[in-house]
């Protein structure tokens, strides 16, 4: 299996750092430019665990305020009042959440209730695929929310790749949350930085362009697939072993072991914005409270969690990253005959990180009978994609226009995170068309300031001209990056009047007026 | 408004029919086999080979003892890891050395839709029961087996039948049997699965026995309105109801959704609905029989298409099984068969345990940038020759191979041939180029022959690259 040699491979090119290949039918020279773009993610990392199969979120976040009706519903698998984890005096954690304590005591977890989405769906594999492709109940989408995110952080994808993978997924099948539909998936998978790069040795690039059938749809797919293991598998391992350090992960923990992994690639200097673990076993449908099930998939998810907190914490890197949990639903609040809990609606999810605001956001559930919706399930109060629209805008620097283009609609956001980048839209972020701002100040003596922005990045030339069409002046002449610029011009040696600066592309060409005052 | 006949036969049997038949139904396939195939003709090829009753294999034994009948108790338990194991090599094993049977396919294909994970049900006997049950029923009616199915003692363990009792009924197995057995989402509501799990009430296994029994005091003994009818049903009346359950053009609504996943399985993954439809009306016209349905897709003109010819993926168990088959691997000993099953773990499809009650999607979802290099990975091992233990290397005998082609020593009609035995996708004439400089290895081509010392290297490079091709993960 480590057989390290190198396959001829034919027709295949490994340059040194250059290789020519094509994503989605569009040959480019890939690393051609070092890009490192942190504008389209804030420089911001976002670790999202799935909790599969429907955590039973009332016994995950427990209604202190309500504990006789919770136990009345759940003679058998109601947490005994003394070993729940008070957070406040209406509001506890299950036992197995203990570790977490802490964390919410000083301020690094905010619990949002009651998460969900109307006419909540209670199929699996259908309320999953809401959650991933951010849909409405009765809307099939076949692309994630952070497939639809990515190429806005990364407006160069695919002409120019980032030099990191966009986003990672720790396991072995390909997330749907990462799905674009038109670029594909946007993720690579491992789940070991040296195996993945042991068994990607020796492979090379692939350009032959596939028929127009269906078979030559799945061909193009597979060559994708390659290429991106290919291009990304050195990077990986390379910035892993680079990170590459101990701390104190829990043993016997396998969501453990794959945040120290993720810590490895952060430590390494990995800038990928995006990564998913998952953890299975949540379809509680009985003896839900033994010790190996749901007690023990809390409590490796709170050991999990706050030994990769610390972690980032002692190396000055917490401020970087959030932690998000998710799950397809939560469960019934009435248990059934077998000691477990049957598909319900809303749930509680944890987001954790340093840029928290910390507490609780809304009310505990609700379970006294007329408020519980028709199933006997917990009614949401908060649409999921309000979370991943403050993911998008306050972690991640999204403006509004593009978040209403990742969600599909309009959706307010939390007061979840600190330091919400409020002043990206003008500075940061990556616009969506090209904008030349109005000079300033206007008129002015001798020198202005000149600001403008670029959707993409571009060869780009900024000039002035004076009233007759006479250029006196160039301010930029060169290959520009995405994002916003500044120039500042100064007019000694020109006469006072009116004069024309324009913003030159291949594309576009926008120009503006101001009035030199002497 | 005349609708396209999907289901008119082929009116060619050639050797590329056969290939595409044989990739589609078997666990690869040799030259000779291609050979057979037409020496039939493709109805007497289909239904009396591919399609025939064939008798249940005997059961599997661990260290020559045999398992399957012990009862669930303490001093079994420490051997099911052995036994599961010798079970799934058991299936291989089946699956190897079926002949000419479509069988451990569609019995493959069964445990895929109705399944149960080892990982829940813990004893392997049951397991072992369940896929003898798929087995017997191969073939059959679809609807009784949905029946037996269901008071499966794996099953009635996987998804909690045994703990459902009348009171707080348990939903799980309501819902899956409707969502993802049968009739698929959206067809039925949540009432309809709060009442039918009510009917399904009363169903336990005797671990002793490894049976199922009926106890009628836990059965919830009671009217029920199901998708529309009311009576005291049991299971037996629920799955007579779901298979009645027509749409608003009364059309049926399980045969559809079945006869989807057969063509998503066997043809291609994102389904073509006029076809469907029309397998589904000769299910429907056959009693929901299998047997008549898989004939009339794998003689189909559209099954044959260019579209469909090399569309699929290959599933993990498949493609490295074929492997064995393909290069004529000798001895496929159990430590080839537990490499197997540790790399079938590493390429996501461990028999006995899909991933969920969902099962193993398929098609793109086997494809990730960690498997894809697995396969490569693997496939270079039996060129290269991989030392499994101290008694076991798996090696292809590479210049035999070679030579079993009698254009062998023509290297361009040979990686013509080659290639059509070994990818069903239609290769590209850049792509030969590119392999016959491969093996060539800066030779002349009136210079190859495999008797040069240099042949046997060249033969390993280019049968790696080969298998490495994306074109080599389609069927």
């Amino acid at each position: 299996m480590k057989r390290r040699e190198f396959i001829k491979n034919i027709g295949l090119v490994t340059g040194a750092g250059i290789a020519t290949f094509s994503i989605a039918g569009i040959p480019v020279k890939a690393f051609a430019r070092p890009f490192m773009n942190v504008q389209g993610t804030n420089g911001k990392i976002l670790v999202i665990i799935q909790f599969k199969g429907g955590n039973d979120g009332l016994n995950t976040v427990i209604p202190l305020d309500q504990y006789s009706l919770y136990q009345t519903n759940r003679p058998t698998l109601a947490i005994p009042q003394s070993s729940i984890v008070s957070l406040t005096a209406a509001t506890g954690l299950h036992s197995s959440l203990q570790p977490l304590k802490a964390l919410f005591d000083s301020g690094k977890m905010t619990l949002v209730q009651n998460v969900g989405y109307p006419n909540q769906n209670r199929s699996h594999f259908r309320s999953t695929d809401i959650w991933l492709s951010a849909s409405d109940y009765n809307q099939t989408l076949y692309d994630g929310w952070i497939g639809r995110y990515l190429p806005k952080a990364f407006p160069e994808y695919p002409s120019l790749p980032p030099l990191y993978p966009m986003a990672i997924q720790l396991g072995s099948v390909q997330s749907l949350l990462f799905e674009n539909q038109q670029y594909g998936g946007l993720a690579i998978s491992f789940q070991s930085p040296n195996s993945f790069y042991q068994l990607v040795q020796g492979s090379s690039v692939d350009n032959d362009p596939p028929p127009a059938t269906l078979a030559g749809d799945e061909l193009k797919f597979l060559k994708e697939v390659a290429n991106q293991s290919i291009q990304y598998a050195s990077i990986v391992r390379d910035t892993s072993s680079k990170g590459n350090h101990t701390s104190n992960y829990p043993a016997n923990n396998t969501l453990a072991q794959q945040f120290n992994i993720i810590a490895n690639l952060i430590l390494g200097g990995l800038q990928t914005p995006v990564y998913l673990v998952t953890l299975d076993g949540f379809d509680t449908h009985a003896d839900q409270q033994n010790a190996a099930r749901h007690p023990k998939l809390l409590s490796d998810f709170a050991g999990a969690v706050t030994a990769f907190q610390t972690d980032l914490q002692d190396h000055n890197l917490a401020d970087k990253v959030v932690v998000m949990t998710f799950s397809e639903f939560g469960r019934r609040v009435k248990e059934n005959v077998s000691k477990g809990t049957d598909h319900g609606a809303a749930l509680p999810i944890f987001v954790i990180g340093n840029n928290v605001q910390g507490g609780i956001i809304g009310q505990n559930a609700q379970l006294a009978s007329n408020k519980l919706d028709g199933n006997g399930d917990i009614q949401f109060s908060y649409d999921f994609r309000q979370v991943y629209a403050t993911m998008l805008k306050d972690h991640f620097g999204m403006t509004d226009t593009q978040l209403n283009q990742i969600l599909l609609k309009q959706f307010s956001t939390l007061p979840l995170l600190k330091s919400s980048p409020t002043d990206v839209t003008d500075y940061n972020a990556i616009p969506d068309d090209y904008t030349l701002m109005q000079n300033y100040p206007n008129p002015f003596n001798p020198s202005t300031t000149i600001k403008y922005a670029l959707p993409q990045s571009t060869e780009v030339r900024l000039k002035v001209y004076d009233m007759l069409g006479k250029n006196v002046a160039t301010l930029v002449d060169s290959y520009q990056s995405a994002g916003s610029h500044t120039v500042q011009f100064n007019a000694n040696g020109l006469a006072s009047g009116t004069y024309f600066y324009a913003l030159e592309t291949r594309s576009q060409k926008i120009v503006k007026k101001m009035v030199l005052v002497k | 408004m005349s609708t396209l006949n999907y289901l008119k036969k082929i009116s060619v049997w050639d050797a590329d029919a056969a290939r595409h038949i044989l990739s589609r139904s078997l666990f690869g396939f040799t030259k000779d086999d291609v050979t057979f195939a037409l020496t039939k003709t493709l109805d007497d090829f289909v239904d009396n080979y591919l399609l025939k009753d064939q008798p249940l294999p005997s059961s599997p034994t661990y260290n020559g003892t045999s398992w399957t009948t012990l009862p669930d108790n303490t001093t079994n338990q420490t051997n099911y890891t052995n036994w599961q194991y010798s079970l799934i090599y058991w299936w291989y094993n089946l699956m190897l050395n079926q002949g000419y049977s479509f069988r451990e396919k569609m019995v493959l294909f069964l445990h895929n839709n109705f399944t149960s994970q080892y990982a829940t049900v813990r004893i392997p006997q049951l397991m072992y029961i369940q896929n003898q049950l798929f087995r017997q029923n191969v073939f059959g009616n679809f609807k009784d087996l949905t029946k037996k199915v269901t008071i499966d003692p794996a099953m009635l363990i996987y998804l909690n039948g045994e703990q459902n009792s009348k009171g707080a009924p348990n939903e799980n197995y309501a819902r899956e049997l409707m969502e993802l057995f049968t009739l698929g989402i959206g067809n039925y509501t949540e009432d309809d699965i709060h009442n039918s799990a009510r009917a399904l009430t009363g169903w336990r296994v005797d671990r002793t026995n490894l049976t199922s029994s009926f106890i009628p005091n836990l059965f919830d003994n009671t009217n029920k309105t199901f998708l529309g009818k009311t009576g005291n049903w049991t299971y037996s009346d629920i799955v007579d109801i779901i298979f009645d359950s027509r749409d608003a053009s009364n059309n049926p609504i399980a045969a559809r959704f079945i006869c989807n996943k057969l063509y998503k399985e066997f043809a291609y993954y994102q389904p073509n609905v006029d076809y469907i439809n029309q397998l589904a009306d000769v299910f429907v016209a056959n009693n929901y029989n299998l047997k008549p349905v898989l004939s009339s897709m794998l003689k189909s003109q559209y099954f044959h298409s260019v579209d469909i010819r090399g569309a699929r993926i290959k599933p993990p168990v498949e493609f490295l099984l074929s492997l064995m088959k393909q290069f004529g691997i000798p001895n496929v000993n159990n430590d080839i068969l537990g490499y197997i099953r540790s790399q079938a773990g590493a390429l996501q499809q461990i028999l006995f345990d899909p991933p969920d009650v969902r099962g193993w999607q398929g098609q793109r979802k086997w494809i990730s940038t960690i498997t894809y290099p697995t396969r490569n990975a693997f496939t270079d091992n039996n060129i290269n020759g991989y030392k499994i233990s101290a008694a076991t290397t798996l090696k292809v005998d590479i210049l035999q191979y070679a030579r079993s082609y009698s254009s062998s020593e023509d290297a361009i009609a040979f990686i013509n041939d080659v290639t059509k035995q070994l990818i069903q996708f239609p290769i590209s004439e850049m792509r030969k180029d590119e392999l016959l400089s491969t093996l060539l290895d800066g030779a002349a081509v009136y210079d190859w022959n495999t008797y040069d010392s240099a042949a046997p290297a060249r033969l390993q490079t280019f049968f790696k690259s080969l298998m490495r091709l994306p074109e080599f993960q389609l069927s």
